[in-house]
């Protein structure tokens, strides 16, 4: 087979960082099969640092590879220096197991897990000699994409073959086998396309039609990948990923994540034990994470840390919790806490915290960190966003009253704690009761941020925030029309990439592409009426409209404001 | 934990392929995990981080090949060193293989005064080999690499202390011996970057890059 990594040289490789990265080659790695009758591959649009650690990306590897038809490899996005040195020498993007280039595959399933991975997904293509829109298209691999922030797909419309709605972990089967159907039928890439339209949850821009989203409703009964690869290069997450449960309860008003994963899905204590078990044999990791989007809140929490205490299988083996709600289960399991503490209050004030429906009060807040009063623990970090809907100038002062409080307390416990405070700007995300919700200007912002960073001076607490360009364009990114397709092409031909990354944010990129396409950022920050379709009401999100609609009046109504 | 029966073996094992890209600290947490897989009875340390007690050997510099890289691991308990052997480079990726699983010296582990290493250098033409040579050979040889951001002049010195051709080969392979790990030489690592960097275009008839043995002074 001819390798693309061969053609790179020993000395090449060594200018690059981390080369490790994009060889493969990784314990667990599938077998490759000798002329498969489908070739895909996983495609996660950021570094291999992130994308190993993506849960998405390890079920499908196994779901896929357990089918001996088909054979499915990975590839990320490579680091400026790769793709710099690709492109002198005119070679295009290449899989991990193989070394194959990424247009010889059958499929490429792109996962989609946060918007400013958008132009990352233009670069790939690029890269890969792919033609980027998909009317450009007659041959070569089909384009899929999956996962929250194609939950509204029209941002990615004109790039994408498909997208699909909602979980994947029957649907990517279903999705395999209609590409065999169209590859052993001689069907063209349109006729494909539109077979693809049958399957639930998928949403093919060619044949635009509403579409439900998918739930995979035997989430419970089902097993988390157990073989899972062991990355070459140390990972953002260094831990065995165990999904205790799907979906979320609380319903904070402007989650985008507590929404796109209902209904709550618990798997049993007994199962996951069992899988914690095989996937710790089968990798040899230091550290158990129980995964969920509020672990606290699985029903047998209790119950599974001591059946996974009593059954360690080496002994420097952890359990590691990373989302966490201030509530009494977390109490119980902080004794034996040794990392730093991250909670979420996200408003200063009880009575924004009512308005996003974030259920969490002070009381909860002191007594979870007078619970961890005797843990050898130094760093406690709270996040918090700002410009939320209804949010007052108090409202922004509470965040200080609350961090100074915070301070006292913990300024009398052993050792001192560092308390952190992270600042993000609200985004009106779809499918949530504040997608009608205008956005605070970067101006706006701005000023909000200055507050809160003045009224923390005399404090101890360390303030970190997210640039409020980036909060205004992820607002552009997830809630836009198929317009912002085009935007995200011209940002990428402006030499934009990694717009996740601080060090590569390319603003002036951006600027131009804005400039150039005549478009206005505001449009999509804007207030949306009530009274108006939205751009993605053609999805079927399983969460009706009108309870999107209600809690947003309930919202309106504890703030005593009216929202027609 | 009671530690007399405490026990301790050598492992060597060679990289090659694209494992010569794992960095040393990606090698060392690859090999806890190998460990760990095995179920191998090692002997954790004490304190707040526990961790196995695994002594490693001089970093392998990124890129070069090698064959006999060595860690030694306590256990609480013998192993059978065959079993062990079999077993583990299954646990290890693409290109990294048990050597030799064996009882370590009695003073293996002790604190060493330098190295001694050799290695065995690939060239595609005899003419580059022969560049290579008189650049090794010369202890007048200098260079400067950037460190920590800075420009240092170095000189090769008697860090090589000797060097044989094995031109009839095909690649022509150079056996090279250097200490390292003492005041006032450089590195193998920046000796071999440095010999690169002379070769200029001609770099890329240096194919192999090999650590054969590493003994410590």
């Amino acid at each position: 087979m001819n390798k693309i990594t061969d053609k790179i040289t020993h000395w090449e490789w060594l200018k690059i960082a981390k080369p490790a990265r994009y060889m493969g080659g990784e314990v667990n790695q599938t077998e490759i099969k000798t002329n498969p009758q489908l070739r895909v591959c996983l495609i996660f649009p950021d570094l291999y640092e992130l994308g190993m650690s993506n849960l998405a990306i390890k079920i499908f590897y196994e779901i896929l590879n357990n089918q001996p038809e088909i054979m499915a490899e990975r590839a990320f996005s490579p680091w400026v220096d790769l793709e710099t040195l690709l492109r002198k020498k005119g070679l295009p993007l290449f899989s991990l197991e193989t070394a194959t280039p990424l247009n010889v595959f059958d499929a490429l399933f792109i996962s989609l897990p946060y918007e400013m991975t958008f132009t990352n997904v233009v670069n790939l293509l690029d890269l890969s000699n792919i033609p980027i829109r998909w009317k450009e298209r007659n041959s070569g691999p089909l384009i899929i994409a999956g996962g929250p922030s194609a939950a509204n797909p029209l941002p990615v419309s004109t790039i994408m073959d498909a997208v699909l709605i909602g979980d994947g972990e029957e649907a990517i089967v279903e999705i395999c086998q209609k590409l065999l159907q169209g590859k052993s039928s001689g069907s063209t890439i349109s006729e494909t396309r539109k077979s693809l339209k049958s399957i639930e949850g998928m949403w093919v821009p060619q044949f635009p039609d509403k579409v439900k989203r998918r739930i995979f409703t035997d989430f419970s009964k089902s097993t988390p990948p157990e073989k899972l690869l062991i990355p070459n290069v140390q990972t953002v997450h260094n831990r065995a990923p165990l999904e205790i449960f799907r979906g979320c309860v609380n319903g904070c008003r402007f989650c985008n994540a507590g929404f796109y994963y209902r209904p709550k899905r618990e798997r049993n204590v007994d199962c996951l034990a069992q899988s914690a078990r095989r996937m710790l044999e089968n990798t040899g990791e230091e550290s158990l994470g129980l995964l969920s989007l509020s672990t606290s809140d699985y029903s047998q929490l209790p119950d599974l840390v001591s059946k996974l205490e009593e059954n360690k299988i080496y002994p420097e083996q952890k359990i590691s919790i990373p989302s966490m709600r201030m509530n009494e289960n977390t109490i119980k399991l902080l004794k034996n806490h040794k990392g730093a503490l991250t909670f979420a209050p996200e408003a200063g004030s009880q009575r924004l915290r009512n308005i996003i429906c974030k259920n969490v009060t002070e009381k909860d807040i002191f007594d979870v960190i007078e619970a961890t009063r005797d843990i050898n623990y130094r760093t406690l970090k709270l996040y918090f966003m700002m410009g939320l809907p209804f949010e007052s100038q108090d409202d922004l002062d509470a965040i200080v009253e609350l961090v100074k409080k915070i301070e006292y307390i913990s300024k009398k416990m052993k050792p001192r704690k560092q308390i952190s405070i992270s600042l993000s700007g609200f985004i009106p995300k779809p499918f949530t009761p504040f997608q009608w919700c205008k956005q605070a200007s970067m101006d706006e912002l701005k000023n909000k941020r200055i507050t809160v960073n003045q009224g923390l001076r005399n404090t101890r607490a360390r303030l970190s925030w997210r640039d409020e360009y980036l909060c205004m364009l992820e607002a552009v990114l997830s809630r836009g029309d198929e317009s912002v397709s085009e935007l995200i092409i011209a940002a990428h031909k402006a030499g934009c990439r990694f717009d996740g990354w601080n060090e590569l944010f390319n603003r002036a990129g951006w600027e131009k592409a804005f400039k150039e396409l005549n478009f206005e950022p505001e449009h999509f920050s804007q207030q949306f009426s009530l009274e108006k379709m939205l751009p993605w009401d053609f999805i079927d999100f399983q969460v009706p409209r009108s309870f999107l609609e209600s809690e947003y009046q309930k919202a309106a109504e504890i703030a005593g404001e009216s929202i027609s | 934990m009671n530690q007399s029966n405490d026990t301790t073996i050598k492992i060597t094992y060679g990289k090659n392929h694209q494992a010569r890209y794992i960095a040393h600290l990606d090698t060392i947490d690859i090999i806890c995990k190998a460990l760990r897989r095995l179920k191998l009875p090692y002997i954790v340390s004490q304190g707040c981080h526990i961790r196995p007690k695994i002594t490693f050997g001089s970093p392998l510099p990124l890129g070069h090949a090698s064959r006999c890289e060595q860690f030694i691991i306590s256990l609480a308990r013998p192993v059978d060193p065959d079993w062990l052997k079999n077993n583990l480079g299954d646990c290890l990726p693409a290109g990294m293989d048990v050597i030799k699983v064996e009882q370590p010296a009695p003073d293996e582990t002790k604190g060493a005064n330098g190295d001694l290493v050799t290695y065995l250098l690939g060239f595609s033409e005899l003419e580059t080999a022969t560049r290579a040579m008189e650049f090794l050979n010369n202890p007048e040889t200098s260079f400067s690499q950037l460190s920590k951001g800075k420009v240092k002049n170095y000189k090769i010195g008697n860090a090589c202390q000797s060097i044989k051709c094995f031109e009839h080969l095909s690649p022509v392979l150079i056996e090279a011996e250097f200490v390292q790990g003492q005041a006032g030489l450089p590195s193998v690592s920046k000796i071999i970057t440095a010999l690169a960097d002379s070769l200029a275009k001609k770099r890329d008839n240096l194919v192999k890059i090999e650590r054969i043995s590493l003994i410590k002074l």
